[in-house]
């Protein structure tokens, strides 16, 4: 009687997130499986292709390598930036100084902020003739390159402003580093162990859980990079992507391949690729935590 | 203790929420329900609606119904009957602009003109026109009467209704000769009719008349050739006299509007004639690119990839514009001491022709229930007074409505030389009609021709891949094309 009446009630509370995620995520999802394996063009009704989608993004089409790559670089370079900045940060907001929520909050305040329009203020900064950047540069003799405008510095001023928004991470940081045990860094002090000894030797295996939260969130979040490589060419007045691809992140090749020229199915293998190697890697990164993430049990 | 006494002990500690929750699990565990005695009956009914749980759940279900119906009834708005049910209602889909007033006083003049039809009007953001018009062909929610144009006539073919009968019909109350001979070709080419233009621009040789003068350089002339120009383009390429660097020419990236006229003036062409092949790595079109990549990398007329005052001709730093647009017209007016005038397109190898024109125009769904009142709005949109209240960001495509505005002999504003607009139509054309064009142009082969530009491949290295490609997704993707592309 008791199981029947505990039933009853996971299924009262939890019925309406259950029957919303079969709905909204499940059957889209297994949808769009079904569409990845057709042509459709949303106006006309899906054709049943087999495996051609699959087969035109990995052989033909001249869009989705360079698209992989940008996303690559992105995230080799992005998340291990943004984690050793966030922690720093974290580790510069945790000591007890004048003023100290101020500086907090002035941290994390540009995580807060749209990334359109801290992109519109970033692309003007980069502008390569009239950006706050170059006019700097110039005035002690140095021409800029074209920060926004050259396929070979493009992603790289992506990435830099990309960077603005550790906020997120620096929090949890901030969060892990209060409530590690002093005990243990006092016992290492009095065993002769320097700052970086005991930063190294104790601080960090306390904090390892949320390096590896941090980590597997920014790996998945870098992945999936589409509001600020729209708003970078959006706040140009250009067609997102570019120049010559250099800032095509993949989800944003998603986007125009869906939305913008309604090939449905390839948008849908294209998702379901990301999927694929979304979850593999998150695998490897829970296999690999193992050797490195400390836990307290 | 009991649960009464509980919840006044918590309630005096100001938490009485808290306390109903907690005495409402143990009156829910115990059915304890004397232990309310002596509560306030504030309080106690709260309690009771808390212990309601059919309550609860019933607003747990409800919410996410109603957000169903919400989306539901947002879904539908084309559907939605007109309450005045003597009245005939048509929608129109319509871009948002600055001539938004003008477009809506037209709609309340034409309603007042035609009381047995009531326009609806959606606005929708230019640059979210044609998705949001996909998403409605895909609903089947499509408006009568909807923005196209020679670009989105290919794709738009199947969802079109043929208006040869209607313009045949009531040939003489449009006017049908009052449009320009070339705009009227355009029209009917193909013989079928399948959307009324309303405005148009055409590709010209802008240049900046002081720049000129100060330099001493002759005005471009209507017998100019691709030579001429890069002539005068390295004189007029310098310091100026605010040691400000004057550029001879601007160089248009991402998109086509450049670099498919000197392809086309070369001789090439960028799809075959039933649109199945892309023609880019022909040696004309390849004299074409490196015509266009020479500008800047070897002639530098033009400045370096990305480089350059960002707002372009309107800066007074360039002394001429290869291509151009008239919606940049205002934007030209405004900038004081800019002395501008435009002139016909310098000669290619092959001759003039090769500028393209672009038709903005009206069309009508197939499954209009009203073809009727969508024409008679069509008709009334395309009229000549309707042009002349909305043609700001166009050039007009009626020689009455030129005649009164852009060819005006009182008008005062740049260009002087307004005239050669028409001179130049005759040597353009529309871009391929082509259901992908845009895909493959701006996602397959402009990429291509960035790298051209910065100089990381050669015009030839530039064909041969772009070529490659768009085949490529020509042999996979395309949508079907029926008869001629161009």
């Amino acid at each position: 009687m008791k199981a029947r009446t505990e039933t009853f009630w996971f299924w009262l509370f939890a019925g309406p997130a259950v029957v919303g995620f079969l709905i909204f995520a499940f059957i889209p999802m297994l949808w769009s499986l079904y569409l990845s394996l057709c042509r459709y063009d949303v106006i006309h009704p899906p054709e049943f292709i087999g495996l051609s989608n699959y087969f035109y993004l990995l052989r033909n089409d001249p869009a989705f390598w360079p698209s992989v790559k940008v996303t690559a670089v992105f995230a080799l370079v992005n998340v291990p930036a943004s984690l050793v900045s966030a922690l720093a940060v974290a580790i510069l907001l945790n000591q007890k100084v004048f003023l100290q929520g101020a500086f907090r909050t002035v941290f994390f305040l540009p995580s807060i902020l749209p990334a359109a329009a801290s992109t519109a203020v970033f692309v003007f900064i980069f502008d390569p003739d009239n950006g706050l950047l170059n006019s700097l540069l110039a005035g002690v003799g140095i021409t800029g390159p074209a920060w926004l405008t050259s396929s070979e510095w493009a992603l790289p001023t992506l990435i830099l402003i990309s960077l603005w928004g550790f906020g997120s991470a620096m929090l949890i940081f901030l969060g892990s580093l209060q409530g590690i045990s002093q005990e243990l860094n006092e016992a290492a002090a009095i065993d002769g162990a320097g700052t970086w000894s005991r930063f190294r030797n104790v601080t960090l295996p306390q904090i390892s859980p949320v390096i590896f939260f941090n980590l597997v969130m920014g790996v998945i979040g870098a992945l999936k990079v589409f509001d600020l490589a729209f708003a970078f060419g959006a706040a140009q007045g250009k067609e997102p992507g570019g120049p010559a691809r250099a800032t095509l992140f993949y989800v944003l090749n998603l986007y125009d391949k869906g939305f913008n020229y309604f090939h449905m199915g390839l948008a849908s293998a294209m998702a379901w690729l990301l999927f694929i190697v979304v979850v593999a890697l998150t695998v490897f990164n829970f296999w690999a935590a193992k050797k490195w993430v400390h836990y307290n049990n | 203790m009991d649960i009464g006494d509980a919840f006044v002990r918590s309630s005096k500690r100001g938490k009485p929420l808290q306390t109903v929750s907690r005495a409402h699990s143990r009156i829910a565990r115990y059915g304890n329900s004397h232990a309310l005695h002596g509560i306030d009956p504030f309080w106690k009914g709260a309690m009771i609606l808390r212990m309601s749980l059919p309550w609860r759940s019933l607003l747990l279900y409800s919410l996410p119904l109603l957000a169903a119906a919400g989306f539901w009834h947002a879904a539908f708005p084309i559907a939605r009957e007109d309450q005045d049910s003597t009245k005939t209602q048509i929608t129109w889909l319509a871009q948002i602009s600055s001539e938004r007033d003008a477009q809506l006083q037209l709609v309340k003049d034409f309603e007042r003109e035609n009381p047995d039809i009531s326009v609806r009007v959606l606005w929708v953001p230019p640059n979210q026109y044609q998705v949001k018009l996909k998403t409605l062909l895909a609903a089947g929610l499509v408006p009568d009467v909807f923005n196209t144009g020679d670009i989105w006539l290919a794709y738009m073919l199947p969802f079109l209704k043929d208006l040869t009968e209607f313009t045949e019909r009531d040939a003489d109350d449009m006017d049908l000769e009052d449009f320009y001979p070339d705009v009227r070709n355009e029209m009917f080419k193909g013989g079928k009719c399948f959307y009324v233009p309303v405005s148009m621009n055409v590709s010209l040789l802008y240049y900046n008349e002081k720049l000129f003068e100060d330099r001493g350089v002759e005005p471009p002339t209507a017998d100019w050739t691709w030579s001429d120009y890069i002539d005068a383009g390295q004189k007029l390429t310098g310091m100026n006299a605010e040691d400000r660097q004057v550029w001879g020419s601007t160089i248009t990236g991402g998109w086509w509007g450049e670099w498919l006229i000197l392809v086309r003036q070369a001789g090439g062409e960028i799809f075959s004639e039933d649109g199945r092949r892309c023609l880019l790595d022909t040696p004309e079109a390849i004299e074409g690119l490196t015509f266009y990549a020479d500008k800047m990398l070897s002639q530098k007329i033009s400045p370096p990839a990305g480089r350059g005052p960002s707002t372009g001709f309107a800066s007074g730093l360039y002394a001429m514009s290869l291509g151009g647009h008239a919606s940049s017209w205002i934007t030209y007016n405004q900038v004081p001491g800019l002395d501008w005038n435009v002139q016909v397109l310098p000669a290619g190898p092959a001759g003039r022709e090769g500028g393209e024109v672009a038709l903005a125009a009206y069309g009508m769904a197939s499954t209009s229930k009203h073809p009727e009142a969508a024409w008679r709005f069509i008709k009334f949109l395309t009229s000549p007074d309707a042009m002349e209240r909305t043609g700001g960001t166009g050039l007009p495509v009626r020689q009455s409505v030129a005649a009164k505005t852009l060819l005006a002999p009182e008008r005062k504003s740049h260009p002087r030389d307004a005239g050669i607009v028409y001179e130049q139509l005759k040597f353009s054309r529309t871009i391929p009609r082509l259901p992908d064009f845009i895909e493959v142009t701006m996602q397959i082969i402009q990429p291509e021709i960035d790298l051209l530009l910065e100089g990381r491949q050669s015009p030839e290295e530039a064909a041969r891949r772009a070529t490659a490609s768009a085949n490529a997704f020509l042999d996979t993707l395309a949508v079907e094309t029926k008869g001629d592309s161009r």
